[in-house]
C-alpha cells in the first residue's frame, strides 16, 4: 500500500483503486486454498454497476477454502502513474499483484473491452498468449456475453466458461484445487472436462480458400467437440448476493438491484441477450420480497432497481411492485423500473413507482416502421407507442426517450424517415396532453445494429459506415425542425468495431495485440477511443475489417463460434432468419405456444414462471 | 426534532473518499441502522446531514464533526454504538453529543482548524537554513497562489489565513503545524499552504501526509464544544 500512497493523491478520483468499501471481504491469504482475482475490463463506476460481479464474489466469497478479489481497468492517469512507478495491477482487497492469485477470471461484457482485457493483464505481468504462460502464473479464465464467440480473444485465454457462473466457477475452483502441483496443460485438460469449459487451445480452426472458417476440431482426445453452456435450473435455490459491496463512490447503477428473472420470451430477433439467457426462469414473488428486505436492510440503499431483460413481463409484477411500494415508500425508498415494455400498462407501473415524476422515461420501439419492426420481430405498433406516450403524458411526464437502431438488416430510407416521423407523432400527443411548450421535450436516440452471433441476424452483414453516417445526418437534419425533439448517436465508428470483434475469429487476436502495443484501450469511452490507431492496427496485420463486419454467411458456412452451443438450435436461427426477410413475425411463448428454439428440450427444462396456479395469463 | 453532534475519524481508505461520497457513508449507514432520520422537505428528501467543512481528497483526520438531525429521541451512546456497526474500512465514530437543534450550522462557526503535515525534504538542507527560510516566508505580506474557480484559475493572498505556522525538522524531513483560515468566512487549504512552501524549502507537496487534527471557533474552542 505504500508506494500506492504516494501516487493515489496525484489521480482523478482514488476510490476507485483503495477498496475498504462496506461489506467487502477482505480474508485471510494464507487460509484460501484458491484465490480468484475478478477482473471486469472497465473503469470502477462501469465494474461495480454490474450484477454478475456482486453474485460471483458472494458465491466465492461465502467458501472456505476459496477467497475471490475485485480488480478494474485503472483509467488512464492511474496507468501512467503505476508504470512510471513500476507498481503492477493489483486487487482491492488485499492490494497484492495480480499475478499472485491462482486464477484471473475476467468478465467479457462487451466486444470494445477487448483490448482492455490484454492491457490489464500487460500491467499485471502476464503473458499476453495463453501458450506463453507459465506454471507460475494464474490461470486466465473468462466469461460473460462475449463468451458465446470468445475466438478474437480465445489465444489470450487458457479457459472460457459458457452460460451462468454461480455453480461452474465452484467446479472450475474444486478442479483448481485438486490439480495443485500439476502442469498447466494437465490443469487445462481436467479443467476442459468440466460442462461448459471451452479450452481453445485445445481446438484447431481450419478456414477456406475465401477465409470463411472450415471447421473447428478439437486436437486432442477426452475434449468435447460441442461446448454447451451451464444454466441455473432453479432460479429461487440458487445464491443471491443479499449483502452486496457498497461502493464508496458514485457509481453507474448507484442502487441495490433485485433479479426479478432471467431470459426473455420475447424473440427480438437483434438480441443477443434474448438468444442466450433462455429460458425464462422468474423467481417466485415471496423470495423477491424477502430478498428485497435483506438488501436494503444491508445496504442503506434509497433506491431498489428490479432488473431483468424486460421487467414488466413478469408474471407478479402487479403484486410485486404494490408491495414493494406500500413497504418502503416510507423509508424514501424509490423503486426504478428499468426495461419497460412500450404500453400504457408499462406506463401505469412506472406511475405506481414514480409518485414524482421529474426523471425522464425511456422507450425502445427499436425501428420506424411497421414493416421493419415485423423483420425485427418487435411486438410493438405505432398504436401501442402513442397509447403509451399519451398515458405517459397524461399522467405527468414531459420529457420522453425514444430509443431506435439504424442500419438493421433490409432497412431504407422510408424506415429512416419513420423514427422522424413517430418523433413528430409523440411530440403531437404531448401537446395535445398540454404539456407546456417549454417543457416537452422528446429525445430521439439513434444507435448502429450490429449483428450478433447466436441470433437470427447473425449472417447479416453490418449497414455500411457511410451510409450509417448519412442515416443519422438525415435523422438530424430532420429533427432539427421539430421544436421540442433532440437527437443523439453513437459513433458509428465503434460499432463498425464491435460488429468486427462480434462476428470475428481467432485471426482477429493479432489485430489486438497490434492495437494494444499502439496504446489502445478503454474503447468504450470516447476520450480514449482511437479509431485511427485500430487501422493502423489492421493494415499492419494485414487484416481486413470490412471481411468481418461486411461478410453475409450463407446458411452452410460454418461460423467461427458454432463449436459453442447456446441452446438455441441453428435450424431454429435460419428459420427466424427466413421469417424476418418476409417480414412475419413469431409470437412470445410465453404466451401459451411453444415456437421451437429447442432450448428446453435440450436442457430438459421449462420457462418458468412465479404465476399462482389458476391465474390467467 | 433533536440534534446530535458527531465525531468521526477518518483515515485508511477513507481518506480517498470525497466529501459527498462522505455524506452518502452517512445517509445509507443512518438507513442500515434504521435510525429515527429527519428528512429534508420536497421533491427530493435527503436526510439532514450538515458537516463542518470537507475534508480535501487524500488528507486524513483525527476529528471530522457532523451534525444529524432526528425525528425522534435517540441516545448519543446508542447512536454512537449504531453507527461503528455500520461504517466501512477507515471510519471510525469516535463520539456523539445532544446539541441545541436550533444551533448554528457548523460552518458558520467554524473559524479555522489545525492541520499537521510530514514528509521527506527531497535533499538535505541544514536546520537553521530551514529556519531562515520559513521565517522569511513568514515575514512576507502577502502569498500568492492560483486558485481554481468556477470561471478558471484566480490569484489569492493566502497570507492572512494562515493563523499559524511552526515547523520540526532533521536534515531530510519536516514536520509542518499549521492553522488555517477556514469556514463560511474563508478557506485556505493546507495543500495551498504547501505548494507555497515548496518554492522556499526542497519539498513536493504531494509526499506530504496531511492530517486535519482540530477545527476551532473564533473564540479558540474546539467546534465540538460549541
Amino acid at each position: 500500500m505504500n508506494r500506492l500512497e504516494h501516487i493515489l493523491p496525484r489521480v482523478e478520483k482514488p476510490g476507485r483503486y483503495t477498496g475498504g468499501e462496506y461489506n467487502s471481504v477482505e480474508k485471510k491469504w494464507e487460509e484460501a486454498e484458491v484465490k480468484v482475482a475478478f477482473a471486469f475490463p472497465d473503469v470502477y463506476e462501469v465494474g461495480m454497476s454490474h450484477l454478475g460481479l456482486q453474485i460471483l464474489y458472494h458465491v466465492v466469497n461465502r467458501r472456505s477454502d476459496a477467497l475471490l478479489e475485485r480488480v478494474f481497468a485503472p483509467w488512464t492517469d492511474m496507468e501512467e502513474q503505476m508504470r512510471t512507478h513500476g507498481i503492477p495491477l493489483f486487487a482491492l482487497e488485499s492490494h497484492r499483484p495480480i499475478r499472485d492469485f491462482d486464477v484471473l477470471a475476467f468478465t467479457l461484457q462487451y466486444e470494445l473491452s477487448f483490448s482492455t482485457v490484454l492491457n490489464m493483464l500487460d500491467l499485471s505481468g502476464i503473458s499476453l498468449w495463453a501458450k506463453e504462460r507459465t506454471h507460475n502464473d494464474p490461470i486466465v479464465i473468462a466469461g460473460g456475453p462475449c463468451a458465446y464467440n470468445p475466438e478474437p480473444v480465445a489465444p489470450f485465454l487458457d479457459a472460457v466458461f459458457l452460460g451462468e457462473g454461480e455453480e461452474g466457477l465452484n467446479q472450475i475452483l474444486e478442479v483448481i484445487i485438486r490439480t495443485r502441483g500439476q502442469s498447466r496443460e494437465e490443469i487445462l485438460v481436467a479443467l476442459a472436462q468440466v460442462p461448459g469449459v471451452y479450452v481453445p487451445q485445445f481446438y484447431d480452426v481450419h478456414y477456406r480458400s475465401d477465409g470463411v472458417v472450415s471447421e473447428v476440431v478439437p486436437n486432442r482426445p477426452g475434449v468435447p467437440d460441442r461446448i454447451v453452456k451451464q444454466i441455473i435450473a432453479d432460479l429461487n435455490g440458487a445464491p443471491f448476493p443479499t449483502r452486496p459491496i457498497v461502493p464508496y463512490l458514485g457509481v453507474v447503477h448507484d442502487r441495490a438491484m433485485l433479479e426479478v428473472f432471467r431470459g426473455c420470451t420475447r424473440g427480438c430477433r437483434f438480441c443477443q441477450a434474448g438468444a442466450v439467457y433462455r429460458p425464462v426462469r422468474e423467481r417466485n414473488l415471496p423470495t423477491l420480497l424477502d430478498q428485497a428486505r435483506e438488501l436494503l436492510r444491508n445496504t442503506g440503499y434509497d433506491e431498489l432497481s428490479l432488473t431483468s431483460l424486460s421487467t414488466s413481463d413478469y408474471s407478479r409484477i402487479g403484486p410485486l411492485v404494490e408491495n414493494l411500494v406500500s413497504h418502503y415508500a416510507e423509508q424514501k425508498v424509490n423503486v426504478a423500473l428499468p426495461s419497460l415494455r412500450v404500453d400504457a400498462f408499462s406506463v401505469e407501473l412506472a406511475s405506481t413507482v414514480q409518485k414524482v415524476r421529474r426523471s425522464s422515461l425511456t422507450f425502445a420501439p427499436e425501428a420506424g416502421s411497421q414493416r421493419l419492426r415485423d423483420v425485427i420481430n418487435k411486438g410493438v405498433t405505432e398504436e401501442n407507442l402513442l397509447e403509451a406516450v399519451g398515458a405517459a403524458f397524461t399522467a405527468g411526464w414531459q420529457r420522453l426517450k425514444l430509443y431506435f437502431m439504424l442500419g438493421l438488416p433490409s432497412e431504407t430510407l422510408d424506415d429512416v424517415e419513420g423514427i422522424a416521423g413517430l418523433a413528430d407523432k409523440v411530440l403531437a400527443a404531448g401537446r395535445e396532453a398540454r404539456v407546456p411548450r417549454g417543457r416537452l421535450k422528446v429525445t430521439v436516440s439513434a444507435s448502429s445494429f450490429v449483428p450478433k452471433p447466436h441470433t437470427p441476424f447473425q449472417w447479416e452483414p453490418q449497414a455500411p459506415l457511410g451510409e450509417l453516417r448519412e442515416r443519422q445526418s438525415y435523422l438530424m437534419r430532420r429533427l432539427k425542425g421539430a421544436r421540442g425533439s433532440s437527437f443523439s448517436w453513437h459513433e458509428p465508428e465503434a460499432s463498425f468495431l464491435e460488429a468486427v470483434f462480434a462476428r470475428g475469429d481467432r485471426r482477429l487476436a493479432d489485430v489486438l495485440a497490434r492495437a494494444h502495443a499502439l496504446g489502445c484501450r478503454l474503447d468504450g469511452w470516447r476520450e480514449c477511443f482511437r479509431y485511427d490507431l485500430w487501422r493502423q492496427a489492421f493494415a499492419e496485420t494485414g487484416i481486413n475489417p470490412e471481411d468481418y463486419a461486411y461478410r453475409r454467411y450463407a446458411y452452410t458456412d460454418t461460423l467461427p463460434w458454432d463449436h459453442l452451443d447456446p441452446g438455441i438450435g441453428k435450424q431454429y436461427l435460419v428459420l427466424e432468419h427466413r421469417r424476418a426477410m418476409t417480414g412475419e413475425t413469431t409470437d412470445d411463448c410465453r404466451h401459451g405456444s411453444c415456437t421451437g428454439c429447442g432450448l428446453c428440450p435440450a436442457f430438459e427444462v421449462e420457462p418458468y414462471t412465479a404465476r399462482e396456479p389458476n391465474e390467467p395469463h | 426534532m433533536n440534534r446530535i453532534r458527531v465525531a468521526y475519524r477518518q483515515d485508511g481508505p477513507a481518506r480517498f473518499v470525497s466529501h459527498l461520497d462522505i455524506l452518502r457513508v452517512f445517509e445509507r449507514a443512518g438507513r442500515r441502522a434504521e435510525l429515527p432520520l429527519a428528512y429534508t422537505e420536497g421533491f427530493n428528501p435527503r436526510p439532514r446531514l450538515t458537516f463542518a467543512a470537507p475534508l480535501p481528497v487524500g488528507m486524513s483526520s483525527a476529528q471530522e464533526i457532523v451534525d444529524i438531525d432526528f425525528c425522534q429521541d435517540i441516545l448519543p451512546d446508542e447512536l454512537v454504538a449504531a453507527l461503528t456497526r455500520q461504517m466501512p474500512g477507515g471510519l471510525t465514530i469516535l463520539k456523539g453529543r445532544i446539541v441545541a437543534a436550533a444551533g448554528p450550522a457548523l460552518m458558520s462557526i467554524l473559524d479555522r482548524a489545525v492541520y499537521t503535515a510530514q514528509g521527506p525534504l527531497s535533499e538535505s538542507i541544514p536546520s537553521n537554513e530551514v529556519d531562515t527560510r520559513m521565517e522569511s516566508f513568514l515575514s512576507r505580506g502577502e502569498v500568492f497562489v492560483e486558485r481554481k474557480t468556477g470561471k478558471g484559475w484566480k490569484r489569492k493572498d493566502i497570507r492572512p489565513g494562515i493563523r499559524r505556522l511552526t515547523w520540526k525538522n532533521t536534515a531530510d524531513r519536516i514536520e509542518l503545524l499549521m492553522e488555517l483560515q477556514s469556514g463560511s468566512w474563508g478557506n485556505v487549504r493546507p495543500d495551498e499552504v504547501l505548494m507555497a512552501l515548496a518554492e522556499v524549502l526542497p519539498l513536493q507537496p504531494h509526499q506530504l501526509s496531511v492530517c486535519r487534527t482540530a477545527m476551532l471557533a473564533r473564540d479558540g474552542r474546539l467546534l465540538w464544544d460549541c
